[in-house]
């Protein structure tokens, strides 16, 4: 059976810089992958490449098995996609925004399938209908998570998904990820915040220029270890 | 509901939130709804006016006392041409070309201009019109409204969101295109209610349906501008100077530059100059008023040939008269010759300048609004030629009195003493002589005609906006 996620020597050049050199990994079913790396290490593009946003320069992104430049609907229909920036829209509140991305989608949710799905990502009650603008950046990451989930999608690209969230906001975040794996759903997020990608990812693949110098995985029911992970981030020996 | 609803009712949302928006669009729509409601009142005031006028002259020329002939005319009569309709809301070139001639023998007078009403007309400025408001204002609150329309979502990261839910740049860029277009829709409204009011006043409704229909198309290419500047550049100060500029291009700096192109490439003299020009050749026909004028020799001697007589009082008929009506046709198809020759330069003129159409859309449409409202110059000329055919009619009529119906011997005696002046009179139920004249816009069919390439050449705009449009919303990049 195919990985919901693979890459194949995947290579990026963008205005004659090689952002992604050579990349290959694969997600199996279910698993949590982490992609870790510094700022230009190539992590977005990576992400952007499954969705069809960049055309590899070589190489391919296989999404279910088949080609994403072949069928981009398919790969977009498969994938549900939470950007950097939680980018929804300021002037409207959390359900008007959820029912607008999710007709987009091809998808309905009544008012209290969205509110199931706000309750999951702890978003206040009072703040559902409300407009965006009044948001903290943790607010709009939730309800983008809770468009994730409403997506109900078989595969979850997320890209910095914990960046503005408070810690108690990130733990319960991490057992949200690590529930959606449970339950089936594949997962490959980007991240440069070590010690989250350790806590919630069943492997880490650690990308440096544009290549995928490192790969860890939680073995024997263990977290991975954060210190090797990070050691190897920094590029030294773990002590 | 469609995707393409959705994107396009979203997008609406986002506009009724905005203050800016809202308050934009209803100054346009109050300044709109002010315009048009001043324009219908003073249109419709002058229509019935200048119909009053025509009949009040008519019947102050049937109601002169018995008099000379010759008397009557130089006494002369008024052409006044009425509003069509439609100018309630294109008034097109009536306030530079005059909408009333005085008519007389042995002259072309200039068409003269309606009263002032108020000195706030003499401030120099174009007032304030309808056609103005959709040419001009209405591309520009498209622009305020639509210049960010698609680049928002690029620049606030929604654009990713949407894409990654399915949605092609295409259906995005379609459902943008229908939220202007509804935009384009209301803005419709008050021209489609002039539009009926106009019918109602006995306008055609093929000529008022076009009209609505140019404009429709003329604000859907600034639609298709705005929309398409909005997915090629990528920071909205861009295209919003971008737009500006091609607003000021478009509908102030070639309108302009046409006009003086037109003028200085083809050169048209205007009536007082080719007037001083015809004078020389209008001293060699000879002066209508004097019967013994060598240049009327010759036609003195074919008469007495025809008549079988020796001298000018042996003839059964007034030699005087003859001799005005001579003057009179010979005079006026020299008149005649230079107003077709002039009218003929500025009708070049006014071809030249709607090709500039090609350059800005605002020509086209300003050149099939007035067209197809029946105020353009094509119409002008044509209430010219008609006045022409009046006054030329009434005079020779008028002549051909002095000839069969006062005598010859009467008329030479006639400033020899009060009793002598009487009885070189004729009676004034020959004034009846006056056609009545009651002008009218061409028919819808001849304005669409004439309205053809200004409507061809708006299509072609629209092609072509919407084309970029189609090929940028294919290739939208993050």
């Amino acid at each position: 059976m195919a990985s919901p996620l693979e890459a194949r020597s995947l290579s990026l050049v963008r205005e004659g810089n090689a952002v992604l050199d050579g990349v290959s990994f694969t997600v199996a079913k279910g698993e949590i992958f982490a992609l870790l790396g510094g700022n230009g290490a190539g992590k977005s593009s990576t992400l952007l490449t499954f969705l069809g946003f960049l055309e590899p320069s070589g190489g391919e992104v296989l999404v279910n098995g088949r080609s994403v430049g072949s069928d981009v609907a398919a790969a977009r229909n498969a994938i549900a996609y939470l950007p950097e920036a939680a980018s929804l829209y300021a002037h409207m509140t959390a359900y008007e925004n959820l029912d607008y991305f999710l007709d987009l989608a091809g998808k309905s949710a009544t008012k209290d399938e969205i509110d199931v799905a706000l309750d999951r990502v702890a978003l206040p009650n009072e703040a559902r209908s409300r407009r965006l603008q009044s948001y903290s950046k943790g607010m709009r990451q939730k309800s983008a998570i809770a468009l994730a989930l409403l997506r109900e999608t078989p595969i979850l690209l997320l890209d910095e998904p914990t960046s503005g969230l408070d810690p108690v906001a990130i733990d319960e975040f991490h057992d949200l990820v690590k529930t959606l794996a449970e339950g089936g759903q594949t997962v490959l997020m980007v991240t440069h915040d070590v010690y989250g990608a350790c806590q919630v990812a069943d492997r880490v693949g650690l990308l440096r220029h544009g290549k995928l110098v490192g790969s860890f995985a939680a073995e024997n029911g263990q977290r991975i270890d954060t210190e090797t992970v990070h050691a190897a981030f920094a590029g030294r020996e773990a002590t | 509901m469609s995707t393409v609803t959705r994107i396009a009712r979203e997008e609406w949302r986002l506009w009724l939130r905005s203050k800016v928006v809202v308050v934009a669009a209803l100054i346009v729509a109050v300044l709109l709804a002010a315009t048009s409601v001043l324009t219908v009142n003073r249109i419709a005031a002058e229509q019935s006016q200048r119909i009053e006028q025509q009949v009040a002259a008519e019947q102050t020329f049937f109601a002169q006392p018995d008099r000379h002939p010759h008397r009557m005319v130089h006494y002369g009569h008024y052409a006044f041409r009425p509003p069509p309709p439609l100018a309630v809301f294109e008034p097109g070139v009536d306030a530079v070309t005059g909408q009333s001639i005085f008519l007389e023998g042995h002259r072309q007078n200039t068409a003269m201009f309606a009263d002032t009403k108020a000195a706030a007309d003499l401030g120099g400025f174009a007032s304030l019109t309808p056609a103005s408001l959709y040419q001009l204002l209405l591309p520009l609150l498209l622009i305020v409204l639509g210049h960010a329309i698609f680049l928002r979502e690029r620049e606030s990261g929604t654009l990713a969101v949407m894409l990654a839910q399915g949605q092609s740049g295409t259906r995005l860029a379609l459902g943008k295109a229908t939220a202007l277009l509804a935009v384009i829709a209301i803005f419709m409204i008050p021209l489609i209610g002039v539009a009926a009011y106009s019918i109602s006043l006995g306008e055609s409704a093929l000529a008022a349906i076009s009209l609505v229909a140019g404009y429709f198309v003329y604000l859907c290419v600034w639609g298709a501008i705005v929309l398409a500047a909005s997915i090629l550049l990528k920071q909205r100060a861009v295209s919003l100077g971008a737009l500006i500029f091609v607003w000021l291009f478009a509908a102030l700096i070639v309108p302009r530059f046409a006009i003086n192109a037109s003028s200085a490439a083809i050169d048209a003299p205007g009536k007082i100059e080719s007037d001083l020009v015809m004078l020389a050749e209008q001293r060699k026909l000879g002066d209508g008023h004097n019967a013994a004028d060598p240049a009327f020799m010759q036609l003195q001697a074919q008469v007495l040939q025809q008549y079988g007589v020796e001298t000018i009082e042996e003839l059964p008929i007034n030699w005087r008269g003859v001799v005005a009506s001579f003057s009179e046709a010979e005079l006026t198809e020299l008149l005649n010759s230079y107003a077709e020759k002039r009218m003929g330069l500025e009708a070049s003129q006014s071809r030249l300048f709607g090709l500039f159409g090609v350059v800005s859309p605002t020509i086209a449409i300003s050149s099939a609004s007035r067209t197809l409202a029946g105020t353009d110059l094509a119409t002008h000329h044509r209430f010219l030629r008609e006045s022409e055919d009046l006054r030329f009619g009434f005079v020779q009529a008028l002549n051909e009195k002095h000839v069969t119906a006062l005598d010859y011997q009467v008329d030479l005696n006639r400033n020899n003493g009060e009793e002598a002046s009487r009885a070189a009179t004729i009676n004034a139920s020959a004034w009846r002589v006056l056609d009545e004249f009651r002008f009218a816009p061409d028919s819808a069919s001849q304005r669409m005609d004439r309205a053809m390439l200004s409507l061809a050449i708006l299509i072609a705009w629209l092609i072509a906006a919407t084309g970029v449009v189609y090929i940028a919303s294919r290739k939208v990049k993050l």
